[in-house]
Protein backbone atom coordinates (compact mmCIF):
# COMPACT_ATOMS: atom_id res chain seq x y z
CA UNK A 1 0.00 0.00 0.00
CA UNK A 2 1.40 3.60 -1.12
CA UNK A 3 -0.57 5.91 1.45
CA UNK A 4 2.20 5.37 4.59
CA UNK A 5 4.50 5.90 1.92
CA UNK A 6 2.63 8.92 0.73
CA UNK A 7 2.61 10.22 4.29
CA UNK A 8 6.52 9.71 5.01
CA UNK A 9 6.99 11.55 1.78
CA UNK A 10 4.71 14.55 2.32
CA UNK A 11 6.07 14.46 6.18
CA UNK A 12 9.35 15.30 5.08
CA UNK A 13 8.51 17.68 2.61
CA UNK A 14 6.69 19.27 5.13
CA UNK A 15 8.96 19.98 8.13
CA UNK A 16 11.48 21.91 6.25
CA UNK A 17 8.96 24.52 5.62
CA UNK A 18 8.33 24.81 9.63
CA UNK A 19 11.63 24.54 10.14
CA UNK A 20 12.58 27.90 7.73
CA UNK A 21 9.66 28.94 9.46
CA UNK A 22 10.91 28.37 12.92
CA UNK A 23 14.50 30.22 12.18
CA UNK A 24 12.92 33.28 10.61
CA UNK A 25 10.64 33.56 13.13
CA UNK A 26 12.39 33.96 16.60
CA UNK A 27 10.73 32.24 19.79
CA UNK A 28 7.80 34.46 20.53
CA UNK A 29 5.39 33.78 17.61
CA UNK A 30 6.50 30.13 17.59
CA UNK A 31 4.61 30.48 20.86
CA UNK A 32 1.79 31.95 19.34
CA UNK A 33 1.93 28.84 16.60
CA UNK A 34 1.56 26.51 18.83
CA UNK A 35 -1.45 27.71 20.30
CA UNK A 36 -2.82 28.71 17.12
CA UNK A 37 -1.93 24.93 16.24
CA UNK A 38 -4.33 23.81 18.83
CA UNK A 39 -6.92 25.83 17.85
CA UNK A 40 -6.73 24.61 14.59
CA UNK A 41 -6.61 20.88 15.73
CA UNK A 42 -9.82 21.96 17.50
CA UNK A 43 -11.83 22.75 14.71
CA UNK A 44 -9.94 20.75 11.98
CA UNK A 45 -13.09 18.26 11.24
CA UNK A 46 -15.46 20.95 10.35
CA UNK A 47 -12.95 23.42 7.84
CA UNK A 48 -12.19 20.24 6.61
CA UNK A 49 -15.29 19.27 5.67
CA UNK A 50 -16.43 22.77 4.81
CA UNK A 51 -13.76 23.20 2.43
CA UNK A 52 -14.43 20.26 0.49
CA UNK A 53 -17.91 21.14 0.31
CA UNK A 54 -17.12 24.96 -1.28
CA UNK A 55 -13.97 23.81 -3.26
CA UNK A 56 -16.24 20.76 -5.07
CA UNK A 57 -19.77 21.19 -4.55
CA UNK A 58 -21.02 17.81 -4.26
CA UNK A 59 -18.09 17.15 -2.90
CA UNK A 60 -16.64 13.39 -3.52
CA UNK A 61 -14.64 11.97 -0.68
CA UNK A 62 -12.27 9.34 -1.73
CA UNK A 63 -12.91 7.25 1.52
CA UNK A 64 -10.84 3.84 2.43
CA UNK A 65 -12.94 1.26 3.91
CA UNK A 66 -10.11 0.02 5.95
CA UNK A 67 -7.57 3.21 6.96
CA UNK A 68 -9.41 5.43 5.81
CA UNK A 69 -8.92 7.86 8.79
CA UNK A 70 -5.23 8.15 8.24
CA UNK A 71 -5.59 10.46 4.91
CA UNK A 72 -8.29 12.18 6.11
CA UNK A 73 -5.96 12.90 9.59
CA UNK A 74 -3.58 14.08 6.98
CA UNK A 75 -5.88 16.25 5.23
CA UNK A 76 -6.52 18.24 8.49
CA UNK A 77 -3.22 18.62 9.33
CA UNK A 78 -2.33 20.22 6.00
CA UNK A 79 -5.17 22.46 6.59
CA UNK A 80 -3.86 23.05 10.42
CA UNK A 81 -0.53 24.04 8.20
CA UNK A 82 -2.34 26.23 6.10
CA UNK A 83 -4.01 28.24 8.30
CA UNK A 84 -1.54 28.96 10.96
CA UNK A 85 1.03 30.12 8.05
CA UNK A 86 -1.97 32.67 7.38
CA UNK A 87 -2.34 33.21 10.87
CA UNK A 88 1.36 34.36 11.38
CA UNK A 89 1.07 36.01 7.93
CA UNK A 90 -1.60 38.52 9.42
CA UNK A 91 0.54 39.24 12.57
CA UNK A 92 3.83 40.59 10.39
CA UNK A 93 2.66 41.19 7.23
CA UNK A 94 3.53 39.53 3.71
CA UNK A 95 6.83 38.07 2.95
CA UNK A 96 8.66 35.57 0.47
CA UNK A 97 9.26 32.74 2.37
CA UNK A 98 6.05 32.52 3.98
CA UNK A 99 4.09 32.85 0.18
CA UNK A 100 6.94 29.81 -0.10
CA UNK A 101 5.73 28.23 2.40
CA UNK A 102 1.76 28.43 1.41
CA UNK A 103 2.57 27.70 -1.94
CA UNK A 104 4.53 24.65 -0.88
CA UNK A 105 1.84 23.69 1.18
CA UNK A 106 -0.63 23.84 -1.52
CA UNK A 107 1.53 22.23 -4.15
CA UNK A 108 1.52 19.14 -1.26
CA UNK A 109 -2.32 18.78 -0.67
CA UNK A 110 -2.79 19.02 -4.51
CA UNK A 111 -0.42 16.28 -4.46
CA UNK A 112 -1.89 14.53 -1.93
CA UNK A 113 -5.53 14.60 -3.87
CA UNK A 114 -3.86 13.65 -6.90
CA UNK A 115 -2.08 10.76 -5.57
CA UNK A 116 -5.42 8.75 -3.87
CA UNK A 117 -7.72 9.22 -6.89
CA UNK A 118 -4.72 6.55 -9.25
CA UNK A 119 -5.42 3.54 -7.44
CA UNK A 120 -9.09 3.23 -7.79
CA UNK A 121 -9.91 0.30 -6.53
CA UNK A 122 -8.76 0.37 -3.17
CA UNK A 123 -11.32 3.68 -2.55
CA UNK A 124 -14.77 3.55 -2.58
CA UNK A 125 -16.38 7.10 -3.67
CA UNK A 126 -19.17 8.16 -1.74
CA UNK A 127 -21.21 11.75 -2.65
CA UNK A 128 -22.11 13.59 0.16
CA UNK A 129 -24.69 16.00 -0.65
CA UNK A 130 -25.34 19.24 1.08
CA UNK A 131 -27.00 18.67 4.58
CA UNK A 132 -25.64 15.06 5.09
CA UNK A 133 -22.80 14.55 7.53
CA UNK A 134 -19.35 14.36 6.36
CA UNK A 135 -17.49 12.25 9.21
CA UNK A 136 -15.83 9.44 8.61
CA UNK A 137 -18.19 7.02 10.68
CA UNK A 138 -21.37 8.71 8.47
CA UNK A 139 -19.23 8.12 5.62
CA UNK A 140 -18.45 4.47 6.11
CA UNK A 141 -21.70 3.82 6.93
CA UNK A 142 -23.26 5.47 3.78
CA UNK A 143 -20.84 3.61 1.98
CA UNK A 144 -21.76 0.13 3.51
CA UNK A 145 -25.81 0.71 3.10
CA UNK A 146 -24.56 2.12 -0.96
CA UNK A 147 -23.13 -1.62 -1.63
CA UNK A 148 -25.95 -3.25 0.12
CA UNK A 149 -28.35 -1.51 -2.15
CA UNK A 150 -26.25 -2.30 -5.21
CA UNK A 151 -26.14 -6.19 -3.93
CA UNK A 152 -29.70 -6.33 -3.76
CA UNK A 153 -30.50 -4.67 -7.10
CA UNK A 154 -27.94 -7.20 -8.40
CA UNK A 155 -30.05 -10.16 -6.98
CA UNK A 156 -33.49 -8.54 -7.61
CA UNK A 157 -31.91 -9.17 -11.25
CA UNK A 158 -31.21 -11.83 -10.88
CA UNK A 159 -34.19 -13.90 -9.40
CA UNK A 160 -37.20 -13.80 -11.41
CA UNK A 161 -40.04 -11.97 -10.73
CA UNK A 162 -38.26 -9.77 -7.75
CA UNK A 163 -38.67 -6.54 -9.47
CA UNK A 164 -42.00 -5.59 -8.89
CA UNK A 165 -41.31 -6.68 -5.59
CA UNK A 166 -40.81 -3.65 -3.41
CA UNK A 167 -38.85 -2.98 0.42
CA UNK A 168 -35.85 -5.20 1.61
CA UNK A 169 -37.69 -8.00 3.96
CA UNK A 170 -40.01 -8.71 0.78
CA UNK A 171 -37.23 -8.98 -1.62
CA UNK A 172 -34.97 -10.53 0.58
CA UNK A 173 -38.29 -13.00 1.06
CA UNK A 174 -38.41 -13.83 -2.42
CA UNK A 175 -34.54 -14.48 -2.85
CA UNK A 176 -35.01 -17.36 -0.01
CA UNK A 177 -37.91 -19.15 -1.66
CA UNK A 178 -36.23 -19.08 -5.09
CA UNK A 179 -33.08 -20.75 -3.47
CA UNK A 180 -34.95 -23.02 -1.39
CA UNK A 181 -36.98 -24.30 -4.65
CA UNK A 182 -33.46 -24.87 -6.58
CA UNK A 183 -32.31 -26.54 -3.89
CA UNK A 184 -34.79 -28.57 -3.64
CA UNK A 185 -34.78 -28.93 -7.40
CA UNK A 186 -31.23 -30.33 -7.01
CA UNK A 187 -32.52 -32.50 -4.75
CA UNK A 188 -34.98 -33.68 -6.54
CA UNK A 189 -32.95 -34.05 -9.83
CA UNK A 190 -30.43 -36.04 -7.94
CA UNK A 191 -33.02 -38.77 -6.74
CA UNK A 192 -34.26 -38.76 -10.03
CA UNK A 193 -30.55 -39.66 -10.84
CA UNK A 194 -30.23 -42.18 -8.39
CA UNK A 195 -33.25 -43.83 -9.33
CA UNK A 196 -32.03 -44.27 -12.94
CA UNK A 197 -28.77 -45.46 -11.42
CA UNK A 198 -30.51 -47.91 -9.27
CA UNK A 199 -32.61 -49.01 -11.86
CA UNK A 200 -29.69 -49.25 -14.91
CA UNK A 201 -28.26 -51.52 -12.02
CA UNK A 202 -31.23 -54.07 -11.42
CA UNK A 203 -33.64 -53.90 -8.99
CA UNK A 204 -37.06 -55.08 -9.49
CA UNK A 205 -38.32 -53.52 -6.53
CA UNK A 206 -37.90 -50.37 -7.79
CA UNK A 207 -38.73 -50.52 -11.11
CA UNK A 208 -42.52 -49.81 -10.32
CA UNK A 209 -41.39 -46.74 -8.54
CA UNK A 210 -39.30 -45.03 -11.32
CA UNK A 211 -42.23 -45.41 -14.26
CA UNK A 212 -44.71 -44.08 -11.52
CA UNK A 213 -41.72 -40.81 -10.53
CA UNK A 214 -41.00 -40.86 -14.53
CA UNK A 215 -44.70 -40.31 -15.36
CA UNK A 216 -45.11 -36.97 -13.36
CA UNK A 217 -44.76 -33.83 -15.26
CA UNK A 218 -41.63 -32.40 -16.88
CA UNK A 219 -40.32 -30.13 -14.01
CA UNK A 220 -39.15 -26.65 -14.37
CA UNK A 221 -38.44 -23.29 -12.32
CA UNK A 222 -41.81 -22.00 -12.55
CA UNK A 223 -43.62 -24.96 -11.36
CA UNK A 224 -41.24 -25.23 -8.37
CA UNK A 225 -41.47 -22.12 -6.77
CA UNK A 226 -44.93 -23.40 -5.90
CA UNK A 227 -43.09 -26.97 -5.29
CA UNK A 228 -42.84 -26.98 -1.42
CA UNK A 229 -46.81 -26.72 -0.53
CA UNK A 230 -47.66 -29.62 -2.92
CA UNK A 231 -45.06 -31.66 -1.58
CA UNK A 232 -46.22 -30.82 1.94
CA UNK A 233 -49.61 -31.92 1.85
CA UNK A 234 -48.18 -35.01 -0.23
CA UNK A 235 -45.97 -35.82 2.64
CA UNK A 236 -48.88 -35.27 4.60
CA UNK A 237 -51.29 -37.63 2.96
CA UNK A 238 -49.00 -40.77 2.41
CA UNK A 239 -47.86 -40.62 5.81
CA UNK A 240 -51.44 -40.67 7.17
CA UNK A 241 -51.37 -44.15 4.74
CA UNK A 242 -48.44 -45.37 5.92
CA UNK A 243 -49.90 -44.59 9.47
CA UNK A 244 -53.06 -46.76 8.20
CA UNK A 245 -51.08 -49.57 6.87
CA UNK A 246 -48.98 -49.67 10.24
CA UNK A 247 -51.99 -49.91 12.51
CA UNK A 248 -53.39 -52.58 10.18
CA UNK A 249 -50.30 -54.68 9.99
CA UNK A 250 -49.84 -54.61 13.98
CA UNK A 251 -53.89 -55.79 13.56
CA UNK A 252 -52.75 -58.42 11.72
CA UNK A 253 -49.91 -59.56 13.92
CA UNK A 254 -52.41 -59.10 17.00
CA UNK A 255 -54.87 -61.74 16.03
CA UNK B 1 -30.50 -27.16 -23.31
CA UNK B 2 -32.36 -24.34 -23.30
CA UNK B 3 -30.57 -21.23 -24.73
CA UNK B 4 -33.24 -19.35 -23.64
CA UNK B 5 -31.92 -19.24 -19.96
CA UNK B 6 -28.30 -18.34 -20.59
CA UNK B 7 -28.87 -14.78 -19.82
CA UNK B 8 -28.83 -15.71 -16.12
CA UNK B 9 -25.56 -16.60 -16.22
CA UNK B 10 -23.20 -13.50 -16.90
CA UNK B 11 -20.43 -14.07 -15.17
CA UNK B 12 -17.88 -16.75 -17.44
CA UNK B 13 -20.89 -18.77 -18.19
CA UNK B 14 -18.77 -21.62 -20.20
CA UNK B 15 -16.61 -22.29 -17.85
CA UNK B 16 -18.16 -23.23 -14.62
CA UNK B 17 -20.88 -24.87 -16.70
CA UNK B 18 -18.57 -27.14 -18.82
CA UNK B 19 -16.72 -27.76 -15.71
CA UNK B 20 -19.26 -28.45 -14.01
CA UNK B 21 -20.77 -30.72 -16.42
CA UNK B 22 -17.78 -32.83 -17.19
CA UNK B 23 -17.12 -33.28 -13.15
CA UNK B 24 -20.71 -34.54 -12.62
CA UNK B 25 -20.44 -36.69 -15.49
CA UNK B 26 -17.36 -38.14 -14.23
CA UNK B 27 -18.49 -38.34 -10.48
CA UNK B 28 -21.79 -40.30 -11.91
CA UNK B 29 -20.31 -42.58 -14.23
CA UNK B 30 -18.06 -43.49 -10.93
CA UNK B 31 -20.87 -43.98 -9.27
CA UNK B 32 -22.87 -45.96 -11.59
CA UNK B 33 -19.74 -48.59 -11.89
CA UNK B 34 -19.14 -48.82 -8.80
CA UNK B 35 -22.28 -51.49 -8.00
CA UNK B 36 -22.80 -51.41 -4.15
CA UNK B 37 -25.72 -51.31 -2.55
CA UNK B 38 -28.43 -48.70 -2.68
CA UNK B 39 -26.24 -45.68 -0.69
CA UNK B 40 -29.03 -42.64 -0.30
CA UNK B 41 -27.95 -39.04 -1.49
CA UNK B 42 -24.47 -39.78 -3.41
CA UNK B 43 -25.51 -38.15 -6.35
CA UNK B 44 -26.57 -35.20 -4.26
CA UNK B 45 -22.98 -35.19 -2.66
CA UNK B 46 -21.45 -35.73 -6.12
CA UNK B 47 -23.02 -32.79 -7.70
CA UNK B 48 -22.38 -30.33 -4.58
CA UNK B 49 -18.62 -31.40 -5.15
CA UNK B 50 -18.54 -31.29 -8.45
CA UNK B 51 -20.36 -27.29 -8.64
CA UNK B 52 -18.13 -26.44 -5.64
CA UNK B 53 -14.68 -27.74 -7.88
CA UNK B 54 -15.79 -26.02 -10.65
CA UNK B 55 -16.06 -23.08 -9.15
CA UNK B 56 -13.00 -23.07 -7.32
CA UNK B 57 -11.67 -21.89 -3.81
CA UNK B 58 -11.93 -18.21 -4.76
CA UNK B 59 -15.52 -17.88 -3.68
CA UNK B 60 -16.36 -18.15 0.24
CA UNK B 61 -19.28 -20.40 -0.39
CA UNK B 62 -17.72 -23.03 -2.83
CA UNK B 63 -14.91 -23.42 0.26
CA UNK B 64 -17.20 -23.87 3.04
CA UNK B 65 -19.67 -26.18 0.29
CA UNK B 66 -16.72 -28.48 0.21
CA UNK B 67 -15.40 -28.55 3.92
CA UNK B 68 -18.73 -29.01 4.45
CA UNK B 69 -18.56 -32.57 2.35
CA UNK B 70 -16.02 -33.37 3.70
CA UNK B 71 -16.32 -32.96 7.07
CA UNK B 72 -19.90 -34.98 6.47
CA UNK B 73 -17.72 -37.83 4.64
CA UNK B 74 -15.17 -37.88 7.70
CA UNK B 75 -17.74 -37.88 10.32
CA UNK B 76 -19.44 -40.53 8.91
CA UNK B 77 -16.55 -42.77 8.38
CA UNK B 78 -15.44 -41.63 12.40
CA UNK B 79 -19.02 -41.96 13.54
CA UNK B 80 -18.31 -45.54 15.61
CA UNK B 81 -14.96 -44.70 16.81
CA UNK B 82 -15.95 -41.04 18.95
CA UNK B 83 -19.22 -40.18 19.67
CA UNK B 84 -18.37 -38.02 22.19
CA UNK B 85 -16.26 -35.54 20.74
CA UNK B 86 -17.97 -34.63 17.96
CA UNK B 87 -20.97 -34.13 20.13
CA UNK B 88 -18.92 -31.58 21.93
CA UNK B 89 -17.34 -29.94 18.95
CA UNK B 90 -20.81 -29.20 17.63
CA UNK B 91 -21.66 -27.74 20.57
CA UNK B 92 -18.75 -25.41 20.60
CA UNK B 93 -19.63 -24.58 16.54
CA UNK B 94 -23.03 -23.65 17.82
CA UNK B 95 -21.97 -21.41 19.99
CA UNK B 96 -19.74 -19.73 17.88
CA UNK B 97 -22.00 -19.09 15.31
CA UNK B 98 -25.00 -17.48 17.73
CA UNK B 99 -22.44 -14.56 18.48
CA UNK B 100 -21.90 -13.17 14.96
CA UNK B 101 -25.39 -10.97 14.54
CA UNK B 102 -25.18 -7.99 12.86
CA UNK B 103 -28.15 -7.43 10.29
CA UNK B 104 -30.04 -4.40 12.05
CA UNK B 105 -31.25 -3.31 8.89
CA UNK B 106 -32.40 -5.86 6.59
CA UNK B 107 -34.82 -7.85 8.75
CA UNK B 108 -33.24 -9.84 10.93
CA UNK B 109 -34.94 -12.64 10.51
CA UNK B 110 -34.62 -12.68 6.39
CA UNK B 111 -30.33 -12.45 6.78
CA UNK B 112 -30.23 -14.93 9.87
CA UNK B 113 -32.78 -17.36 7.27
CA UNK B 114 -30.03 -16.46 3.92
CA UNK B 115 -27.28 -17.33 5.67
CA UNK B 116 -28.90 -20.73 7.13
CA UNK B 117 -29.56 -21.26 2.95
CA UNK B 118 -26.12 -19.97 1.72
CA UNK B 119 -23.34 -22.59 2.25
CA UNK B 120 -20.75 -20.65 4.72
CA UNK B 121 -23.32 -17.80 5.26
CA UNK B 122 -22.54 -17.72 8.96
CA UNK B 123 -19.45 -15.93 8.99
CA UNK B 124 -19.71 -13.38 6.70
CA UNK B 125 -20.80 -9.93 7.21
CA UNK B 126 -24.51 -8.65 5.15
CA UNK B 127 -22.47 -7.45 1.91
CA UNK B 128 -20.11 -10.04 1.38
CA UNK B 129 -23.29 -12.40 1.91
CA UNK B 130 -25.78 -11.07 -0.48
CA UNK B 131 -22.55 -11.15 -3.14
CA UNK B 132 -21.93 -14.94 -2.41
CA UNK B 133 -25.92 -15.12 -2.48
CA UNK B 134 -25.87 -13.71 -6.00
CA UNK B 135 -23.26 -15.83 -7.34
CA UNK B 136 -24.95 -18.87 -5.53
CA UNK B 137 -28.06 -18.03 -7.30
CA UNK B 138 -26.31 -18.10 -10.74
CA UNK B 139 -24.49 -21.34 -10.02
CA UNK B 140 -27.42 -23.04 -8.72
CA UNK B 141 -28.89 -22.26 -12.21
CA UNK B 142 -25.95 -23.52 -13.91
CA UNK B 143 -26.54 -27.16 -11.60
CA UNK B 144 -30.13 -27.34 -11.98
CA UNK B 145 -29.66 -26.75 -15.63
CA UNK B 146 -27.03 -29.44 -16.40
CA UNK B 147 -28.30 -32.21 -14.03
CA UNK B 148 -32.01 -31.68 -15.86
CA UNK B 149 -30.09 -32.44 -19.39
CA UNK B 150 -27.89 -35.16 -17.85
CA UNK B 151 -31.22 -36.67 -16.47
CA UNK B 152 -32.75 -36.18 -19.83
CA UNK B 153 -30.26 -38.22 -21.76
CA UNK B 154 -30.40 -40.89 -19.42
CA UNK B 155 -34.20 -41.28 -19.04
CA UNK B 156 -34.29 -42.15 -22.51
Amino acid sequence: MDPPLVNESSFSAANPSSYSLAEIWPSPIHGAEAGLRMGNLGHGFGESSGHRDGSMEESTVTEQSGGGCGRKRRDNESNGKRTKISGSKNENGGSKAEAEATSVAGNKSADQSNKPAEPPKDYIHVRARRGQATDSHSLAERARREKISERMKILQDLVPGCNKVIGKALVLDEIINYIQSLQQQVEFLSMKLEAVNSRVSLSPTIEGFNSKDLGAPPFDAAGMLFGPQAAREYAHGSQHEWLHMQVGGGFDRAT
Amino acid sequence: MNPKTYHHISSNPSSVKSRFTRGFLRAFKKIKRQQRPYLYGRVKIAADKSLALAVGSRRAWSRALLWKIHYKAWRQRSRFNNKKKLLKENKKNKKNKKKKNDDEEVGFRHAKELRKLVPGGEAMDLCSLLDETAHYIKCLITQVQVMKSVDQIYSF
